[in-house]
């Protein structure tokens, strides 16, 4: 017991002497140097999540207040905030009239980041209601889509398992990814409908599509049947979602959207998830159906290992508009 | 010395009573609550749960045991998948959806078709009257009745009305499991 105790007490010693010496560390060099280390950063580190998290981290680790805090303002209030921040570190912007606008730029995606989480989250929290007329013109499109010319025959069918949902009503495959997971579908085959279209018809045809339909009933291979679209959709829409929440995907989003990362880059994700996945489900040729989770555990692990790469760019990158292009 | 001693009876003891590894086999219709029973027996998160694509496992302690659940999607397309998990079964758990009264006789004649099963003959099986938060939902004595279950003679079964979202009933259910692991009629 009480070496447990001498044991926590030195690792408690230890933790605090450590942050004293960064402490003392940073003010040498600040001397040094005549730079702050958000000064540092920007210097030495480009534009994108490299120099972004650093950033979030120094301002999360501050002991000052208006620096602690400023990873969570209100995004009107950013301005003002470098601003408070300039005049806190007295840093002269004649001699240094890049670094505001770098460090605005930062604090535009960390606090971007923060409310696109809240943002999902709230998606997320809507059920898919089929009293609301919203929620099931949306369905509609996303069947038009898919199915294009290929009427539904009433609102309770069959039909919607032939785009990947379970039973006749699609309302019971949300879950819980709610609304999230319908507008992921969605904006995918809106945005691509010829990749939507082809992972559609995967799924429909089995694997083996390469073979006639002679060679195929011979084969026998009638159990062989690719995965279910649309409920697959919802479950890539959740490992979307968690890389969020966990905040793996900041090196992706801090990279591709130079402004405040949005809902459309959240989706552009979703995109390219999903068409990742089919194309590593094709590469791991699995048996059938039943080993869904296994590939699936084995694709989200091979992404979290891109992710920690801080270069890492998942989709194409956006552009940014006149006034943070000269960042 | 005299505690390395008594490390190595308590390490014999270990030994000598393992947990006993029980199959769970957890069937029912897309939507009956599979893996929200799967989540809550684990004591993790529900509130992101998505439809089953192929299967989930995981192992609960409960009771000097070793709970080894097999939930397996409930979508139609995977029904015939069902069969390949039925070797080695100590309990079949199947879940219904309370409130979904359209579809009570689809999964009444998914349940009769598992009780013909040979490689499932004997098999003890517990009948999770699911969703009973939600106001439409029958209780499990018209369950019971709408689906025959009184006809059972060849097995030990159990109804037990729960709800996997608040996790009401559950826990009575598997103590149910846990008394009649070793049940299996031969």
């Amino acid at each position: 017991m009480m070496k447990h105790f001498m044991r926590m007490l030195l690792q408690v010693w230890l933790y605090s002497y450590c942050i004293c010496l960064w402490r003392c560390l940073k003010f040498i060099v600040r001397k040094l140097t005549g730079r702050c280390e958000l000064q540092r950063i920007c210097y030495n580190n480009k534009p994108g999540a490299t120099r972004t998290m650093k950033i979030e981290t120094s301002l999360k680790n501050s002991k000052n207040k208006l620096l602690q805090t400023a990873v969570s303002v209100h995004p009107d209030a950013i301005e003002k905030t470098i601003d408070d921040i300039m005049v806190l570190k007295k840093i002269n912007l004649d001699t240094n009239p890049q670094l505001g606008v770098s460090l605005q730029a930062c604090l535009l995606q960390i606090v971007g980041y923060r409310n696109l989480v809240v943002e999902i989250e709230k998606l997320r929290r809507e059920s898919f209601d089929s009293d609301n007329p919203e929620h099931e013109e949306m369905l509609f499109k996303l069947w038009s889509l898919l199915k294009p010319g290929i009427p539904l025959q009433s609102r309770i069918s069959k039909q919607w398992s032939e785009i990947g949902f379970q039973g006749d009503d699609p309302k019971t495959d949300f879950r819980g990814m709610g609304l999230l997971g319908l507008s992921s579908l969605l904006y995918f085959a809106e945005w691509d409908t010829t990749s939507a279209l082809q992972i559609l018809s995967d799924c429909l045809h089995p694997k083996y599509s390469n073979f006639n339909k002679a060679e195929w009933e011979k084969k026998k291979f009638d159990k062989a049947i690719g995965y279910s679209f649309a409920i697959v959709g919802i479950n890539i829409t959740d490992l979307a979602y968690n890389l969020l929440i966990s905040g793996a995907l900041k090196t992706h989003l801090y990279n591709v959207a130079p402004e405040a990362p949005a809902l459309k880059h959240f989706q552009q994700t979703f995109c390219y998830l999903i068409l990742e996945f089919h194309k590593f489900w094709i590469e791991e040729d699995p048996l059938d159906i039943m080993e869904f989770n296994r590939v699936r555990n084995k694709f989200h692990k091979k992404i979290l290992k891109q992710l920690q790469n801080l270069d890492m760019a998942l989709c194409p990158h956006f552009a940014a508009s006149e006034d943070v292009i000269n960042i | 010395m005299l505690s390395v001693k008594g490390l190595l009876s308590i390490l014999r003891k270990l030994k000598s009573a393992p947990d006993q590894e029980v199959r769970i086999l957890l069937l029912g219709l897309d939507n009956a609550g599979k893996t929200t029973l799967l989540k809550q027996l684990a004591s993790e998160d529900i509130s992101h749960i998505t439809p089953t694509q192929g299967f989930n496992i995981k192992s609960v302690q409960s009771q000097g045991f070793k709970l080894n659940v097999w939930d397996i999607g409930g979508q139609r397309k995977i029904r015939p998948y069902w069969r390949n998990y039925f070797e080695n079964t100590d309990v079949l758990i199947y879940v219904i959806d309370s409130a979904d009264r359209k579809r009570f006789e689809e999964t009444g004649q998914e349940l009769a078709e598992l009780l013909d099963e040979e490689k499932l003959s004997g098999v003890p099986v517990l009948i999770f009257a699911n969703k009973q938060d939600l106001l439409t939902a029958a209780p499990a004595s018209e369950i019971a009745e709408g689906l025959n279950l009184h006809t059972i003679r060849d097995r030990v079964w159990q109804i037990q009305s729960c709800s996997a979202l608040t996790g009401e009933g559950v826990q009575d259910g598997m103590n149910w499991v846990c008394k009649n692991v070793n049940a299996k009629k031969k």
